[in-house]
């Protein structure tokens, strides 16, 4: 039986990827068990979000390997679609449909990928819904919502398709402020609960609490892993030890 | 000879009997339009050498003469086995020849669509056509509303050429009126006015629906 539970969540390695005839990821291995919390942060231009979008494959790498549970990713996988179904994904931009209501944008997946009926679909958007604290939203449509509403509807929307690893590719760089921790606190809230999750995120106060492992980036490596504790109190990398410095 | 007016409205109930020909074959070919031409878009977008016939047959169709395409479908076609009755011709005629240009306009309506949209639906394990279907179309279909609009009424004002292969739509008719009675002033002014409140009518159609859409789906 092919057990899930064998495999890491995802296993990269020797991953390297160029735009044209300039690199961007080179040679990076990461490894993330299930349950995991990592968070990816670094420098802009530092590869940190091409990185996690190589992991769905919405960026396609030239060389190396990325494993998501057991599974090869790759250009030539048949069936991407399907894999991506246990990956979810939360954007800058938080990429809701417009032209859907809020609760049609988390039932659209569950009816085309999974094959649900709508009352289905409907029964298990709304628990989400109710998890990322939003349900009696569920008839507006995305517009109608401020930014951090919609990024916690865009999180539900992930959360639907039952995902066994969750990608935050900067969720709260495009917030207010004040909105910032309503969704920080959903996403706190999910890492409680054991899942998987890989963040890219500049929220250091989120990465010292919740993750177990902070991965720092520079021009396409990964030059420090260590436990958030070691990381913020003794970074070893003179490149991590200014990134710090500058945050503070 | 001068105009007589009465003789204008008279030729009317003859020139409308050509009505429902008119309508169905512009609903019909704006309906053909739309979906080849979403498909030739669609299909350009798909992969490389695709894409380049795909543009090669959009700028094809859009750089011959209707006419020469509407006698290409009724009279060439059935030399190599494939005859089609006169209305059909008519249809499939006008459905080629504006599927080029709402080709174009859809790749405007699709570009305009942020790639972030795209790619959510991937995240989300939608299948291709899934992505295009639901999410893609119709945030398309709110940004072309107005120009697909025009060419539907393009499409219209283009039935009349159906007359050179012998569909009773109403410019044949009124050219009947006029050989028949030796006056082509009344008919042809009947039969303009006509379409003239046919195509405003549609206007304010198109309008109405885009500013629905504009309010139904605020950002």
């Amino acid at each position: 039986m092919n057990d899930v539970s064998n495999f890491p969540a995802v296993r990269i390695s020797g991953l390297q990827k160029w735009y044209g005839s300039f690199q961007v990821l080179h040679d990076v291995d990461l490894t993330v068990q299930a349950n995991e919390r990592i968070v990816i942060c670094g420098p802009s231009g530092s590869g940190k979000s091409t990185l996690i979008r190589c992991v769905n494959q919405l960026e396609t790498h030239q060389r190396g390997t990325i494993e998501v549970n057991g599974r090869q990713m790759g250009k030539s996988t048949p069936n991407m679609h399907m894999l991506r179904r246990d990956i979810g994904m939360v954007f800058q931009h938080f990429n809701l449909f417009p032209h859907l209501t809020v609760l049609e944008n988390c039932t659209l997946a569950l009816r085309k990928a999974r094959g649900m009926s709508l009352a289905q679909a409907r029964d298990v958007a709304r628990h989400y819904l109710e998890r990322v604290r939003i349900p009696e939203q569920q008839d507006k449509y995305p517009g109608q919502l401020s930014g951090g509403q919609q990024q916690r509807v865009a999180i539900a929307r992930a959360l639907c398709m039952n995902p066994k690893v969750m990608l935050f590719d900067e969720p709260t760089s495009a917030l207010d402020p004040e909105m910032i921790k309503e969704v920080l606190d959903v996403m706190t809230d999910l890492a409680r609960e054991g899942m998987t999750m890989i963040c890219v995120t500049h929220e250091m106060n989120f990465a010292r609490t919740v993750a177990d492992r902070v991965v720092f980036m520079d021009a396409g490596r990964i030059v420090e892993q260590a436990d958030p504790q070691t990381f913020f109190s003794a970074p070893s990398h003179p490149r991590a030890r200014q990134f710090l410095s500058q945050l503070l | 000879m001068r105009f007589d007016p009465d003789f204008a409205l008279s030729v009317i109930p003859t020139i409308l009997s050509g009505l429902g020909t008119t309508l169905w074959i512009t609903v019909a070919a704006s309906l053909g339009a739309a979906v080849l031409g979403f498909t030739l878009e669609i299909l350009r977008r798909s992969n490389r050498w695709l894409g380049y016939v795909m543009r090669f047959v959009i700028d094809a169709i859009r750089s011959t003469p209707v006419l020469v395409q509407l006698y290409f479908i009724y009279f060439v076609l059935p030399v190599y086995g494939l005859t089609l009755p006169a209305a059909a011709s008519g249809v499939l005629g006008l459905a080629v020849y504006y599927s080029g240009y709402l080709a174009e306009v859809f790749k405007g309506g699709i570009d305009s669509i942020d790639a972030g949209q795209f790619e959510a639906g991937k995240a989300l394990g939608l299948r291709r056509r899934d992505v295009i279907l639901s999410v893609i179309l119709p945030q398309m279909l709110r940004n072309v509303a107005a120009p697909m609009g025009n060419y539907f009424v393009s499409a219209l004002k283009a039935t009349p050429y159906l007359a050179v292969i012998a569909v009773p739509e109403m410019l044949g008719l009124a050219m009947e009126v006029g050989a028949n009675s030796f006056r082509y002033a009344e008919p042809m002014v009947s039969v303009g006015a006509i379409f003239l409140i046919l195509a405003l009518g549609i206007n304010v159609l198109v309008r109405k629906l885009e500013q629905r859409l504009q309010v139904a789906h605020q950002r």
